[in-house]
């Protein structure tokens, strides 16, 4: 029940969230912790990042460029940065004419296409030791299906919590100990709050999309094929549709035509959200009123992984050195100190997520600090909403189907059954 | 210098010659070309024959996209045809302060369609404007689903789609109103003709030139909607992706870097065939007389050569 449904639009949320959230500032660590070629390094490489060069992060950026480029006297790093809306087109347009930058900011779907046709540089081939600094969760999410490598040095993770607004919950008579820690629980208090306020409060306010099955704990995938049309899978999209009956689903949600439960938690129009832990930040900003009354609670089911990581293009010019800045960029002081910034979200690093402390002691909102530690207990098992292979086409396609199933016109096996054919179809 | 002479209307009209040669038909061409191959990006595109044609007669989804995009078409072009005359008819009169409406019918023509849309989405919501007003007035007793039922959410888009273009083609029909000769209206007063009258015989054929073009650029534009029905569904094309247009379609299979180009390009080029029906058909209908009149003339021109040719 993530707000902006698949893979892409959740990258490019976790990018843009970053760009708007919240937090002090902090200076770049001079030194890499590994994997220091020795020699001196020269020449002149780009670096790109996503919807980062802003009041709040630009000087930050610069710190850690003048850093690298006062270690590395012969060397110049050119930063630029791409507007949120329409990375992927300036990343394929940028492949197509082979101008990749030589060190790049990719969500794991853009960096997976790209490693498809060998534009990027295996970083396990590069420097093993180096890779295994990283989470591991995170580094899995850059290890493709039939091709060897990893593909990106992990940078800032999320998952998502559960948000709920004891003050329209307090209309059912719900309290703090009355909130569900179950799927099944969710959809009970959901029922059961839409009738005691006759459909006034809302909870579930988002159809079903793939990452709700992965949520929920159903297989998706089994032998390089698409499998999500379990039983368990019916089973859930008829509680959507029960809880639609029940109106405790608005009808809106069918059509993709809510802006996302977090929208309207912030709108006080329903009283349930997931959302990362920088979402206290935003209501302490765009909702503030609604900040004393919100409590956050760990994410149930199976926690969603967000990542952001940093590729190294194979076409560089300079290879030594854009390995050696990629490395420099997501060690493990430089990603303290960037996370000081974007609070709520964590690092790529072993590291600093054994010691949280290290990032969250900046952090002053006391929902966020509490929403952030939560996390930090999920974001080690947190995984992948998504298998690689399945695209944004794809989860469109599912959600207009299951869409159908929620609203009573075709049986959630049915709906199921399609999106799992249009999937297996279109698989390359 | 002469010879040089000779050049210049070629020299004069080639750099349009290449714009459209570079920016119209080659793309044009290249997507007839893309839509015979497997097509996808930043690989090379393997020919498929007639594959990517075959697919669109088996998906479901391109049928619900033809309907969308000629149901639309067929509910946008006669509204936006005559209701931007009438309104041109009303403000045409020199009244004091008159300037003010015309501005005012053209404001939403200046306004971003994607702002538009949102508010329209905000005021068509379940628990929006209309649907207030509505349940207020005792004219329902729960909201209608204007965003989520098909056929709803196409005829709202439709009607944002009209309120937005009535200024723009008011505007057209202004200037083609004023060239109509007043003596005709005196005349055909004269004869008795009422104001329903006049508006059929002086003032429809006075604005035919006006009315074929208006009809023309409404129909491609109808046919190949997109901002509207995108925004009002979120980009989902309502439940079962049902109300999606065409070109909604063609971005859904064709964009990113997982994207179908081939497939998309046999949409592409589905979706010209389909704009170029509707809008010959608009062209005879409109200007169905003169090409009859023209076969006519041909086809006695033709008669009275081979009368001429048996007679000598």
């Amino acid at each position: 029940m993530v707000n902006k449904g698949l893979r892409l639009v959740l990258a490019a949320g976790l990018s843009l969230t970053l760009a708007a959230c919240t937090g002090g500032g902090g200076t770049p660590a001079p030194a890499p912790e590994s994997g220091e070629a020795g020699g001196a390094l020269s020449g002149e490489i780009t670096f790109q990042t996503w919807s980062l060069k802003n009041d709040r992060f630009t000087p930050y950026f610069e710190s850690v460029i003048d850093a690298f480029e006062t270690e590395h006297p012969d060397v110049t790093v050119n930063w630029m940065d791409q507007p949120g809306d329409g990375y992927e087109d300036k990343i394929l347009q940028q492949a197509n004419s082979n101008t990749l930058p030589d060190v790049i900011n990719l969500p794991p779907e853009f960096a997976y296409k790209l490693a498809q046709v060998d534009q990027l540089t295996d970083l396990r081939a590069a420097d093993a030791a180096t890779v295994d600094l990283y989470v591991p969760g995170a580094v899995t999410a850059y290890e493709y299906p039939e091709i060897e490598g990893v593909y990106a040095y992990p940078w800032y993770l999320g998952t998502d919590l559960n948000f709920w607004n004891m003050e329209l919950l307090g209309k059912a008579g719900i309290t703090e100990a009355d909130l569900p820690t179950t799927i099944d629980g969710i959809f009970e208090l959901a029922s059961k709050v839409a009738k005691e306020t006759n459909g006034e409060v809302k909870i579930i306010s988002e159809s079903p999309k793939m990452g709700t099955l992965n949520n929920a704990g159903v297989e998706l995938i089994k032998d390089g094929q698409f499998a999500f049309n379990t039983p368990d899978a019916v089973a859930l999209i008829d509680k959507y549709h029960q809880a639609f009956l029940d109106g405790a689903l608005p009808a809106e949600a069918l059509s993709g035509n809510y802006l996302g439960n977090s929208a309207l938690f912030k709108q006080g129009k329903v009283a349930y959200t997931t959302a990362s832990a920088g979402f206290a930040s935003e209501l302490e900003k765009e909702a503030p009123t609604l900040l004393a009354n919100t409590v956050a609670t760990a994410r149930i089911g199976n926690p969603p992984l967000f990542v952001q990581g940093i590729s190294v293009a194979k076409t560089s010019k300079n290879p030594t050195v854009a390995l050696e800045f990629a490395k420099f960029v997501t060690n493990n002081d430089n990603q303290i100190e960037f996370l000081k910034i974007a609070q709520g979200f964590f690092p790529g690093t072993q590291a600093a997520n054994d010691n949280p402390e290290s990032f969250t002691s900046v952090i002053e909102n006391a929902l966020q600090k509490d929403a952030t530690e939560k996390a930090a207990s999920s974001i080690k098992n947190a995984k992948p909403e998504y298998p690689i292979q399945f695209t944004y086409a794809m989860d469109t396609y599912f959600k207009q189907q299951v869409a159908l199933a929620v609203r009573g016109d075709i049986s959630s096996q049915e709906a199921l059954d399609k999106a799992l054919q249009n999937a297996n179809d279109s698989m390359e | 210098m002469k010879s040089l002479r000779g050049l210049t209307p070629y020299l004069l009209a080639f750099p349009a010659v290449l714009w459209v040669l570079v920016f119209s038909i080659w793309p044009f061409l290249n997507t007839v070309v893309l839509s015979f191959t497997d097509a996808r990006p930043l690989r090379t595109p393997e020919p498929v024959g007639l594959a990517n044609y075959a697919k669109l007669f088996r998906d479901e989804q391109f049928g619900y996209a033809v309907t969308t995009s000629l149901t639309y078409t067929l509910i946008a072009v006669p509204l936006l045809t005559f209701l931007p005359l009438l309104l041109a008819l009303l403000v045409k009169a020199k009244l004091p302060g008159i300037s003010f409406f015309r501005t005012t019918f053209y404001f939403p023509v200046i306004a971003s369609v994607v702002v538009v849309g949102i508010i329209w989405m905000w005021m068509f919501d379940s628990q929006g404007l209309v649907n207030q007003t509505l349940q207020m007035l005792g004219i329902t007793d729960r909201p209608v689903n204007f965003l989520v039922d098909r056929w709803l959410i196409i005829l709202t888009a439709a009607l944002l789609t009209i309120w937005k273009g009535l200024g723009y083609y008011m505007v057209v029909y202004l200037a083609a109103l004023g060239s109509i000769d007043k003596e005709l209206y005196e005349a055909a007063a004269l004869d008795g003709a009422g104001p329903i009258r006049r508006f059929w015989s002086v003032t429809v054929p006075g604005v035919r030139g006006a009315m074929l073009l208006v009809t023309a650029l409404i129909t491609a534009a109808a046919m190949r909607v997109f901002s509207e029905l995108f925004v009002l569904t979120n980009g989902s094309g309502g439940p079962g992706g049902h109300a999606m247009s065409l070109v909604m379609q063609i971005k859904q299979v064709g964009s990113g870097l997982a994207g179908q180009i081939g497939y998309a390009s046999a949409l592409s080029v589905a979706l010209f065939v389909l704009t170029i029906g509707p809008m010959l058909f608009v062209g005879w209908v409109q200007q169905g007389d003169n090409v009859r009149e023209g076969i006519r003339n041909w086809q006695k021109a033709r008669a009275f050569k081979k009368s001429q040719r048996v007679a000598a």
